[in-house]
């Protein structure tokens, strides 16, 4: 491989540009120019946004592969690509950040505190995430990464609610503590290629000794697992969900907690393919324990966004238990999860973020009949709820069936369990959708508004693309299993 | 796509199945501050169901076999999901049972629901319950099935819980959903086995591998066995039976076309689907036979001590159901198949008079609608007579054919239990239909005199509902004559058409063993004359309690407290599931779970940051800035270095 590839127009770099450029306009502009600071955001958001749509239509999804490759080498001595690409597995990924950003954004619409602080941090959080998702490079990836987890601290202990900084302060040393297992790991895989490179493929042609792959395997398994929320360590997720301000929570929960995944599946499963057999049993285990478990302590919650971390929990080990699967249809099935669940959370959050906004509370008893006061902005929980219950014709639904197609055939009991805890997910949304919106009229709520028009887009864009997907499944799948296949035959 | 306008019946197809949908968003996006304008939307669109459905049961009534479309959905790996219809006898019929009701509801509501608030919402509601429901009969493969399935459940959850302010009605709904979901988590699993160990889910490559045996035989009773947990959910049999009668919070018409003649008889219309494929599995027919039986006693006893109307109906759903599960497993194929249709159109009969009672006398309590004059409203009198006539198999109403048939099915199998079993039901159903008759015909004392001058009912309803009341009382009166028809002129060209279309595929063999059923050992004439009497003895008994002049009115069971306690308590069922809930989960498991969460996890988490933030102070204390400290220590330290490297 040459050591400069670019194919015409870099699109991708285009893309974390968005970002950057957002960035900075976002610095030069004077502090109390709030509304201009929305603006511009808003602006560069969707400039992204196009160009992800503009990625998904340009893929050929027939060719499968890498496309739209910049590669150029960066560091000489040490091996370092500024390498970005797509396939099937970050396509769908680049997609859900460019969603879940553009309607955060306008979900925070209303923000009144420290607004050019807010957008400055969240490009900066967002940037990391596409470098993550775009990035072939082992170094860039973990760059990147860092730099997506650094904004979060500031995030919930400026802008968050319950308990921000102990919040704050437990995701940040949960996180750090995974980049602590993955930097060795990946320095290790650089030194043990011995071939001065830290590009994934060249590292991946390369092949690692079992003994390598096993060691190297669970470290990234455990470093990235922790951003999964993989049980036990997901208490971080919960807490951290609900000390941040909404738009921080749907792209914590929609976007970054897909980082873990996809790390997962990217450079663990990618360089250590004899790891992950070795390991599969684990993961498996984990990720059924955390489907039950999360449902089950969801029942238990009293505080919305505890309930849709718990619930988030469960979902994640669904996306695990379909990557341990280690087959076409498990993986399949893991990241369309992953897309199906960036959208169903950041649906979730942005209702709670309303109602909380407006009732200044997301404690369950303090709430109810909420549906009779705001219908629409109760709807969208309710609809984003049906989703996460698996309700047919909508995106999750399709992934979890594939998820556990593969499961129960390759891990049958563990499968079955994780397939039990479908019955306790649908008893608690539907109890929380039962205590928080359903009941009588609250006379305490009686004087909030209902979600106007303007508001109401970035939710209704939400529900069209999971209720999109969910009708033509063909559309993310075929791109998905592009590059699947081929990545599922080296098991 | 292309074929669309050239193929008649694929557009009916298409047409009849997605104009529901249509209608539920336009009314959901556009029209719902437009009552009249949605009602009338979701009429019309029901209506063009029902033509298309009548238009296909009539164009394809002698087709050489069934007709099927298909189209890929979508696939992963060698896993191919396919969107696609068929149409067979079972599938037409059940079509057009499901749009005739589904109309006759929606034109019924139009009178009761006048006024109600959330008129525009309901309507979309129960368009998409038309819907799911239609795409489900249709569907061509089990998963498609399973699919619009769900969304009966959900359509059924939304409809139950219409009145989500009610906190007894969103409970309701909750629970029909949870307890739903128990049996269709099995369902699930089930269809994932069959893709992993059959790799086809087309129900006529289902329905000839059952037949043909060219499955493991051990595949298909696990897999059947798994089907069948979704039966039991979806169609209220025990022991996931005491959804349904709560499910009555839902309005009388949603409990009509739900919870009685459509979406509860899912299940069995899915049992009825792959028949072929259940009957391989002996073990699995035999456990529907068992669960089907228990099933019919529980609800029956159930029945005989409530006095709501809408419970008895409710009860006596699930105790049908329970027979055609029967009928069904004992291997009528066709007697399940009729008794579903029949059983649709006098239970929609039977609930919709109910309604009529319930919205004139603001009560659901027999006693008191008897006491106020409920005879007195002549139509659904007479038609709720009628639907309890059919209801109880007295000649010559529907439900005495299909009784007939099914306990011809039942005299056929090997053990009499069976039988016994269907003609105690048949007994048990007389009785507390009658019971509920003869409350509302001949109360006791007469009707009282308060609401005999006052006039107070009749007057309210002309005054508001004038022309309602008719919208209400024309759909009754259709209903009744079909009760009246559909056994006497309908049995053979119903049996030929069910059974005669299957004589081309390639499962006939089986079938049409199964559906010509011989009574061994016991007559036609003898099993005519058991089944007759089981029903005009249950009509007598209740006529010697409640019926007559100076009958006590309490009904036997009262000289038996605790088993009167037994019954209205559903057999404590409902307390077990309660205690097994709040024990195992709430306080078992998540108590558990959120304790290991903070104590535990968090615990040791807290605990690590802990011991490191004193460790940090503990050390920092060396850090005191005073010279003569950090030259102590650095003392203390040297000589500690010098003694261990000198020892």
């Amino acid at each position: 491989m040459t050591s400069m590839e670019m194919a015409g127009f870099p699109i991708l770099s285009a893309i974390l540009m968005t970002t950057v450029f957002g960035l900075l306009a976002i610095i030069f502009i004077p502090a109390e120019r709030t509304k201009l600071i929305k603006q511009v955001s808003l602006g560069f958001a969707t400039l992204g946004l196009v160009l992800c749509i503009w990625l998904y239509f340009a893929y050929d999804h027939q060719r499968g592969g890498l496309q739209f490759v910049e590669r150029v080498l960066w560091v000489k001595s040490l091996g370092i690509y500024w390498f970005n690409a797509v396939d099937g597995i970050n396509l769908p990924m680049l997609l859900l950040t460019a969603v879940v950003l553009f309607t955060g954004i306008w979900t925070m619409w209303e923000l009144e505190n420290r607004v050019k602080e807010f957008f400055a941090l969240v490009f900066l959080l967002v940037a990391g995430v596409y470098g993550v998702f775009m990035s072939m490079d082992l170094f860039w990836i973990f760059v990147w990464y860092d730099v997506s987890l650094f904004p979060m601290y500031p995030l919930i202990a400026i802008w968050g609610g319950t308990r921000k900084e102990y919040g704050a302060m437990k995701l940040t040393l949960y996180l750090l503590a995974g980049s602590a297992l993955i930097l060795p790991a990946i320095l290790y895989l650089w030194a043990q290629g011995g071939a001065n490179t830290f590009d994934l493929f060249e590292l991946q042609r390369i092949g690692f000794s079992a003994f390598d792959q096993k060691l190297t395997f669970v470290m990234l398994y455990l470093g990235f697992g922790i951003l999964a929320a993989v049980w036990p360590f997901h208490t971080w997720s919960p807490v951290g969900h609900v000390a941040a301000p909404t738009a921080v929570s749907m792209i914590h929960a929609g976007v970054l907690m897909k980082l873990g995944a996809y790390g997962i599946l990217r450079i663990a499963m990618t360089l250590c393919p004899e790891g992950t057999a070795y390991w599969s049993n684990l993961m498996a285990f984990l990720a059924c324990v955390g489907i039950v478990y999360g449902a089950l302590v969801g029942l238990a919650q009293t505080d919305l966004k505890y309930v849709i971390g718990y619930s988030s929990v469960s979902h994640m080990g669904i996306v695990g238990l379909g990557l341990a699967t280690m087959t076409v249809g498990g993986i399949n099935g893991a990241v369309f999860q992953m897309f199906a669940h960036g959208i169903m959370t950041a649906l979730f959050f942005s209702s709670v973020g309303y109602i909380y906004d407006r009732t200044h509370t997301k404690i369950i008893p303090e709430l109810g009949g909420l549906s009779k006061t705001m219908p629409i902005a109760s709807s969208f929980f309710i609809i984003a709820a049906l989703a996460g219950i698996g309700v047919p014709l909508m995106a999750s639904f399709w992934a979890e069936l594939l998820v556990f197609i593969a499961a129960v055939q390759v891990f049958p009991v563990g499968g079955v369990l994780a397939l039990a805890g479908l019955i306790v997910s649908a008893l608690f949304m539907l109890r929380v959708v039962q205590k928080t919106f359903y009941g009588e009229k609250n006379p305490r709520w009686e004087h909030i508004p209902d979600v106007n028009p303007f508001m109401a887009v970035p939710r209704i864009i939400l529900v069209s693309i999971i209720v999109f997907f969910g009708l033509f499944p063909k559309l993310m799948l075929d791109i998905i299993q592009g590059t699947v296949i081929p990545f599922a035959s080296r098991f | 796509m292309d074929a669309l306008p050239r193929d008649p019946v694929l557009l009916a197809t298409v047409l009849g199945t997605s104009l529901p949908f249509l209608s539920m968003a336009v009314i959901l996006i556009f029209t719902r501050a437009n009552r009249q304008l949605s009602s009338r939307i979701s009429v019309a669109a029901i209506g063009c169901s029902l033509a298309s459905a009548l238009f296909l049961l009539i164009t394809l009534r002698a087709a050489p076999g069934a007709i099927q479309y298909q189209t890929e959905w979508f696939s992963s790996g060698n896993f191919n999901v396919a969107f696609g219809y068929y149409l067979d006898p079972l599938s037409l019929l059940m079509l057009t049972i499901v749009a005739v009701i589904a109309f006759l509801v929606q034109v019924y509501s139009l009178g009761y629901m006048a006024g109600d608030p959330g008129f525009s919402r309901y309507y979309a509601f129960q368009s998409l319950f038309a819907w799911a429901m239609m795409n489900m009969v249709i569907a061509g493969s089990l998963l498609q099935l399973f699919i619009f399935w769900e969304l009966v459940g959900l359509a059924s959850y939304l409809l139950i819980g219409f009145y989500y302010e009610k906190w007894s009605a969103s409970q309701a709904g909750k629970k029909a959903f949870v307890m739903t979901r128990v049996g269709d988590v099995g369902f699930f699993l089930g269809i994932i086995i069959l893709v992993i160990g059959f790799g086809n889910l087309g129900i006529p490559e289902l329905n000839t591998a059952g037949a043909s045996h060219s499955i493991p035989q051990q595949l298909i009773t696990v897999s059947a066995l798994l089907i069948l947990c979704g039966v039991i959910g979806k169609s209220a049999q025990f022991p996931l039976l005491t959804w349904l009668p709560d499910a009555m919070e839902g309005q009388t018409p949603v409990s009509a076309l739900l919870h009685s003649a459509t979406m509860v008889a899912a299940g069995v219309y899915m049992f009825s689907r792959i028949f072929p494929f259940f009957s391989a599995s002996p073990e699995a027919m035999t456990a529907a036979l068992a669960i089907g039986t228990v099933t019919m006693i529980l609800a029956s006893t159930m029945a005989m001590v409530t006095y709501d109307i809408k419970q008895v109906w409710a009860y006596s759903t699930i105790s049908q159901l329970g027979l055609m599960v029967m009928a069904l497993a004992a291997g009528g194929y066709f007697a399940g198949v009729y008794h579903l249709t029949t059983h649709a159109g006098f239970k929609a009969l039977l609930f919709l008079c109910s309604g009529i009672f319930i919205h004139s006398f603001h009560t659901n309590d027999m006693r008191i609608i008897g006491k106020e004059g409920g005879r007195r409203l002549t139509i659904p009198t007479v038609c709720m007579t009628i639907g309890a006539l059919a209801l109880a198999g007295v000649f010559p109403f529907s439900g005495f054919f299909s009784k007939e048939a099914i306990l011809g099915v039942l005299a056929a199998q090997p053990g009499k239990i069976w039988l016994y079993a269907g003609l105690i039901g048949a007994l048990l159903t007389a009785y507390y239909s009658f019971r509920l008759i003869f409350y509302i015909v001949l109360p006791q004392g007469g009707i009282s005199a308060s609401s005999d001058s006052g006039h107070h009912e009749p007057s309210h309803d002309e005054e508001h509902h004038g022309y309602i009341f008719w919208a209400m009382a024309v759909p009754v009166i259709i209903l009744a004559g079909l009760t009246l028809i559909l056994g006497l002129f309908f049995e053979h060209p119903l049996q030929g058409f069910i059974s005669g279309m299957l004589g081309h595929g390639s499962a006939s063999v089986l079938l049409v063993q199964h559906t010509t059923p011989e009574a061994h050992g016991i007559g036609h004439e003898l099993l005519l004359a058991l089944g007759v009497s089981a029903g005009l003895f249950g009509i007598a008994l209740a006529w010697f309690e409640f019926g007559r002049k100076d009958s006590s009115r309490t009904g036997f069971l009262s000289c038996f407290p605790s088993i009167w306690r037994l019954f209205d308590l559903r057999w404590f069922m409902d307390i077990f599931f309660r205690k097994a809930l709040d024990t195992a989960v709430y306080a078992g498991l998540t108590s558990l779970f959120t304790k290991n969460d903070r104590r535990i996890i968090d615990g040791a988490i807290d605990g690590i940051c802990f011991f490191t933030e004193a460790g940090g102070r503990l050390f920092s204390f060396l850090q005191s800035g005073m010279l003569q400290y950090n030259l102590l220590v650095m003392a203390l330290g040297a000589g500690v270095a010098i003694l261990f490297f000198l020892v």
